[in-house]
């Protein structure tokens, strides 16, 4: 795209073209206040809270959140015309507002109340009575909908319709009576109902889990990545008092572009369970570390394949990388089954075996270029629910064609023109092989994406892996592995995402929570590293609190290999342990020679050593910048 | 047409209502009805087509007064795929009853019309969208299509050519809104009708996204005539400026209420005093509205204003869509005001800030004022919204509109609004309760 | 229990074809389910909504934003009157209190108690030349009078006493509007000039 110069406000500046006014005007750090603008969204010019003014143009304040940037254009945000606009379309918004501030959650972090304070007349000369509404409203266990608050921007129901293709989410009636509402006032059930929390810009819609908890500036927050998937999503977790408040999204466009899933955002109140484990047990009775360690290692050592060790879907690369020396030392031989993984088998070398996946596997961002995507076997929505949102948006906003091949009905049907191809189950390779005459990938006319899943088990994941291979290899595509479990990539790269039957097994390390198969009747000795008490560990011989991933350090490389990290919001105050320490004083206790004074070692040390976690060596500062303000203008 | 302005013209829309049947196609065609898309579609390339209507100097009848041509010649050319043209037969503007009127009489003129410009932008579907009230247009209209069909007017072969032409009908379900061309886009693509943002206008990216261009059913019904008698022969009719004649409905406080082709340039006194009749007995004329009741108000003593479109620009008000609502000394300026405000904030379609809330809150204001609670504080809201309601603020017309109701009866009747909200009287006498 | 018909959904899942895209398909199939069911129920929005491969919430924002469609019982016969500026002026209000009395209900919306009638105000209807008018059982009627009212009550009481009539739905079997069913009897010549 050409480049664009233009002035605003007497900036002068470049910009690509197609660039809206709004945009180009954030990169020199003047605000324009919107409400129903959003980025990811498609401009609508509802709110008409941007209008500035600009020539060549009409002589009337415009939109600046539907305008792109014209070579030569003149914007001037500050003019009496565009100013008085924007402070009337204020004053409007709160006609009706119930101006309950002091009890709102969002207020302190309220676009209303910002650009008021920025934008609005500083008198108010609203008169009479409001309008009123029923409220709160459940939207669903999780939402709550105050529809005196909101300013109708339809940022919710758009992200509802235009990304999630969804529409249980709606405005009934019509102008100033029209309201938001899930329905026929059923509860919202889509995995992706979260997002319009962080969208609303006013305190229409607000969490039920953390509502009424705390004021924005009481919270603490922390830049981290959600630990429920193999997507790696980047979140903002927030704190208060020692507590999870709040996870909210994060956006980087490389993986998440600003959706999480509702497990991501919701799924956290365990970690401030008062009845947590927070000091180490044998047989019942509290104990010192070291004799647990003591005893653990007792308990295990030697056993060969009789020893099962259970690891958990977010087992954390560090946390793999002492396991894996614990596995090539005294616990050699042990059986190792991780939680919630596919079938899929680590990404290979450079050069394709069948059955293989190859290193480089396509990109969650390069998804947006494909021009057929093909998801293979997978239960997209609910097991990477993030990659779907991004499927979605290479169909519906940039014109890919989509392929799906499953035996049951997925959320991807929503699209009428997707071609869904129903194989009976097993028999997905053979349906994958058809595909390279299919009339869509004749002629692609671009990239092609081949995401592909193991069925959950009822696929030959050899054979899918090899058919989605070949199909790649002649239509000139990118496989995407859709591994499931947090970090099983991380931890096939390091072979200890094992798929092992524990059986049989005598002793057990259960790292986590317990198999979901549950503890082998054949266990005689239990050690358990778990952050709650659970039925399960009644006979446990040694029970280990472990920290929760609010208190966790470490990374996790997601399904398309991006090493990410994790920030604990909540220190891991003693007498918990971290799992790097506690786990290095465990190896000690196995007769392992280690020394790692802190997490980094041992990151450089498996950097080092393993090549897919060469980007541990550079592990980011603990404390992440913070995000530019943007200073707006003045009163009118 | 009582009064001819310049050259020697005549009827053209209603040219042939006074021969009985004309809804009829065979009495339509005896007349000449079809030849001009015969003409058209036999004989003549889509750049002729635009060309002729250029030189008529044709503009929309829906209320934007646009160049029919130069709309028709947006829509891109080389577009692969498929192109619209939509008619807005939503006419839902309070004292605008003149579609209704030429779809009554003559459903062929119009499907005639939307062929041709069909043709014209070189696609092969017209969409009518028709306000869900009308009934019997529509049955009309789907008789008339039907007999067209049947006759091979339209369909794969019209008049054994191969540019195939079909024209079908989608019906309303109750939203003023509608008649707003956006709007009417989204309705017909099953949607809430909420206007759209522009840039994209229609021309590139309409009906289901695909180059469209909506025209007015009184546009769209000129065209055949425009054809069959020629562009210049039309533009002989009118003013330098706005050529042709128009449909004007006439409502309200008049002796014979009813639709009329004028040529336009005619002033509204010849309008409403000759063609309907003038005031009812015993009354003077106070206001009209000049372009149904989106256009700012005129005060009597300003009858003698000329239909001329830029004369009416000048003045700040418009021509519309034609439909002249008077109102005499019985009626109270404020009580029509708020009445028409309760009519914009109802049917606002809750998508842009100020029509949303701007007009509900006049509402409220002006219920305030006619409750006898009005005062000084009062006038200011209401002029506050009424700027807050205009010059862009809003996404679409029906904002404006709403504003100019307040701002142009407060202007001419200031002295009304005063007596409300600060003597809690009216000035109006007894029939003030009918208002 | 389904709120619709077998043979109407059947119809309603047709209708996409018939457009570009598929959804505009919602406003005809309301239609259709409005026609078969007398109103829209949830139950019958949720229908046409799976019918069309669409999120029921869609159907229920379409339908709650355009007033011809209802979401609560009407009256048999609905009489839609326009109250807007120019048949204000020519005496709607007067029309309506009569409507009111002649049918026996006291506010928009509510029902006669024969479950015969309702009455709605409505916004201008595009004859205005003929006002005061109004709508009901799809026929517009015009110039109304007290006794127009009274005539066009009366019709409809007396065919709902006549049990084979009475079962007919639209097309209307009573005497038709101003304008008569699908082709006026003569083209209204009347009010053109020229």
């Amino acid at each position: 795209m050409p480049d664009i110069n233009l002035t605003i406000d007497g900036h002068k500046m470049t910009v690509p073209a197609g660039t809206l006014i709004v945009e180009a005007a954030k990169t020199v750090g003047i605000e324009i206040p919107v409400f129903c603008y959003h980025h990811k969204l498609d401009p609508v010019g509802a709110c008409r809270l941007c209008l500035v003014d600009f020539s060549p143009g009409p002589p009337r304040p415009q939109t600046a959140c539907t305008t792109p940037v014209a070579e030569g254009m003149v914007v001037r945000t500050q003019s009496a015309m565009a100013v008085q606009a924007r402070a009337d379309i204020l004053e409007f918004e709160l006609v009706n507002h119930p101006l309950d501030c002091p009890v709102c959650d969002k207020g302190g972090e309220c676009p209303l109340q910002d650009f008021t304070f920025r934008h609005g007349y500083p008198t108010s000369r609203i008169d009479g009575p409001r309008l009123h509404f029923r409220k709160p409203i459940p939207l669903s266990p999780n939402i709550a909908l105050d529809r005196e608050r909101c300013v109708l921007c339809y940022r919710c129901t758009r992200y509802y319709d235009e990304i999630a293709w969804e529409q249980e989410l709606t405005v009934g009636e019509r102008g100033v009576q029209s309201f938001i509402t899930s329905q026929f006032d059923q509860p919202l059930q889509s995995i992706f109902s979260g997002n319009i929390i962080d969208l609303c810009p006013v305190g229409a819609l607000t969490s039920r889990v953390w509502r009424f908890e705390s004021r924005p500036w009481d919270m603490a927050h922390t830049e981290s990545v959600c630990s429920k998937c193999a997507v790696g999503c980047n979140v903002t977790m927030w704190q208060r008092r020692g507590q999870l408040v709040r996870i909210t999204s994060r956006e980087n466009d490389d993986i998440d572009e600003g959706w999480i899933c509702d497990r991501g955002r919701f799924d956290y109140t365990d970690v401030n369970d008062p009845s947590r484990l927070r000091t180490p047990m044998i047989r019942g009775a509290r104990a010192t570390w070291a004799d647990a360690f003591a005893a653990t290692a007792a308990g295990i050592k030697g056993k060969g394949a009789k020893l099962g060790i259970s690891l958990p879907a977010d087992l954390t690369n560090e946390e793999a990388y002492l396991f894996r020396r614990l596995l090539d030392g005294p616990l050699k031989g042990a059986k190792v089954k991780m939680h919630g993984r596919t079938a899929i088998p680590a990404p290979a070398g450079a050069g394709r075996a069948p059955g293989a996946i190859p290193e480089k596997t396509l990109r969650i961002r390069e998804i947006d270029d494909a021009r057929v995507i093909v998801v293979v076997a997978s239960d997209i929505e609910n097991d990477v629910p993030i990659v779907d949102l991004r499927v979605k948006k290479a169909v519906s906003k940039r014109g890919a064609k989509l392929i799906v091949v499953h035996s049951d009905g997925v959320d991807l049907d929503r699209d009428p023109h997707t071609v869904h191809i129903r194989n009976e189950k097993g028999s997905a390779a053979a349906e994958v092989r058809k595909l390279a005459s299919h009339e869509l990938l004749k002629n692609p006319g671009g990239p092609v994406a081949i995401l592909f899943g193991d069925g959950h088990g009822s696929e030959d994941i050899h054979e899918l892996a090899t058919a989605c291979g070949d199909l790649a290899e002649k239509v000139g595509g990118k496989e995407m592995p859709l591994y499931r479990a947090t970090n099983e990539r991380g931890a096939l790269e390091l072979g200890v995402a094992g798929w092992d039957s524990l059986d049989d097994v005598t002793a057990l390390l259960s790292w986590g929570p317990p198999p979901t198969a549950g503890i082998p009747k054949s266990v005689r000795f239990l050690t358990a590293w778990d952050h709650l008490p659970r039925p399960e560990y009644a006979k446990a011989a040694v029970l280990l609190p472990a920290t929760t991933f609010a208190e966790r350090q470490g990374s996790y490389t997601n399904l398309e290999g991006t090493v990410q990290f994790l920030r604990p919001p909540i220190a891991a105050n003693p007498p918990l342990k971290e799992a790097w320490e506690a786990l290095t004083e465990l190896g000690i206790a196995l007769g392992l020679n280690l020394d790692y004074a802190g997490i980094f070692p041992i990151q450089r040390e498996a950097a080092a050593r393993v090549r897919a976690l060469a980007a541990l060596a550079q592990a980011p500062s603990p404390e992440p910048q913070p995000a530019p303000v943007l200073v707006g203008p003045a009163h009118p | 047409m009582a009064e001819r302005r310049g050259t020697v013209g005549g009827p053209v829309l209603t040219e042939w209502f006074d021969k009985p049947d004309v809804h009829a196609l065979d009495v339509y065609e005896s007349l000449g009805g079809y030849s001009a898309l015969r003409k058209v579609v036999t004989t003549m390339t889509a750049q002729q087509v635009i060309d002729e209507v250029k030189i008529s100097g044709l503009r929309g009848r829906g209320g934007a007064d646009f160049p029919t041509a130069m709309k028709w010649s947006f829509v891109p050319k080389d577009h692969p795929g498929p192109k619209y043209i939509v008619v807005n037969a939503d006419e839902s503007e309070p004292g605008s009853a003149k579609d209704r009127y030429l779809m009554e009489n003559s459903p062929h003129m119009l499907i005639e019309g939307a062929a041709i410009a069909s043709y014209a932008i070189g696609g092969h579907q017209a969409w009518i969208y028709i306000r869900g009230e009308y009934d019997v247009p529509y049955e009309m209209l789907r008789d008339a299509i039907a007999e067209a069909h049947a006759k091979g007017y339209l369909g794969d072969h019209p008049f054994g050519t191969d540019h195939a032409l079909d024209v079908r009908l989608y019906r309303g379900h109750g939203a003023y809104i509608c008649g707003e061309e956006t709007a009417l886009l989204e309705s017909l693509e099953g949607k809430r009708a909420q206007p759209r943002s522009r840039p994209p206008f229609p021309a590139v990216k309409g009906a289901w996204g695909l180059p469209t261009a909506v025209n007015n059913v009184e546009t769209l019904s000129t065209v055949p005539w425009i054809i069959r008698n020629g562009g210049a022969e039309y533009a002989k009719r009118g003013t330098e400026k706005a050529k042709g004649t128009r449909m004007v409905t006439v409502s309200g406080d008049v002796q014979r209420p009813g639709n009329f082709e004028i040529e336009i340039g005619v002033t509204y006194r010849h309008i409403i005093e000759e063609l309907a009749g003038g005031a009812l007995p015993g009354r003077n004329l106070k206001v009209f509205w000049p372009g149904g009741s989106s256009a700012k108000v005129l005060p009597a003593s300003m009858l003698d204003t000329s239909t001329d479109l830029d004369g009416l620009k000048a003045l700040g008000t418009m021509g519309g869509s034609g439909g002249i609502i008077v109102m005499d000394d019985s009626h109270c300026v404020v009580k029509a005001a708020a009445r028409l405000l309760r009519f914009y904030a109802f049917e606002s379609c809750g998508k842009c800030t100020p029509c949303r809330v701007g007009g509900n809150w006049a509402v409220r204001t002006y219920e305030r004022i006619l409750a006898n609670e009005g005062s000084q504080l009062e006038l200011g809201i209401l002029e506050r919204v009424s700027d807050g309601l205009q010059n862009g603020r809003c996404l679409c017309g029906l904002g404006d509109a709403a504003g100019w109701v307040i701002e142009s009866t407060m202007r001419h009747f200031r002295d009304e609004y005063e007596d409300h909200c600060l003597k809690h009287t009216c000035n109006v006498g007894a029939v003030l309760a009918h208002a | 229990m389904s709120a619709l018909s077998s043979h109407l959904i059947e119809e309603i899942k047709a209708l996409p074809a018939r457009y570009p895209q598929p959804r505009s398909a919602v406003m005809p199939a309301l239609d259709l389910a409005q026609e078969e069911v007398g109103y829209l129920t949830p139950e019958a929005m949720t229908e046409v909504a799976t019918a069309l491969q669409l999120d029921a919430g869609y159907v229920e924002g379409v339908a709650t934003f355009y007033t011809l469609f209802h979401l609560e019982p009407i009256g048999k016969h609905r009489f839609y009157v326009c109250t807007n500026l120019s048949c204000t002026l020519r005496g709607a209000e007067d029309i309506v209190e009569h409507l009111r009395g002649a049918i026996g209900v006291k506010e928009p919306g509510e029902i006669s108690k024969d479950g015969l009638f309702s009455y709605e105000e409505v916004e201008c209807m595009g004859a205005c030349e003929y006002a005061p008018m109004c709508r009901v059982d799809h026929r517009y009627h015009y110039d109304l009078t007290a006794e127009k009212i009274d005539q066009l009550v009366t019709e409809r009481r007396h065919l709902a006493s006549t049990p084979v009539q009475a079962s007919a739905s639209h097309p209307s079997p009573l005497p038709d509007g101003e304008r008569g069913p699908s082709k006026p009897k003569r083209a209204p010549r009347k009010k053109t000039s020229g």
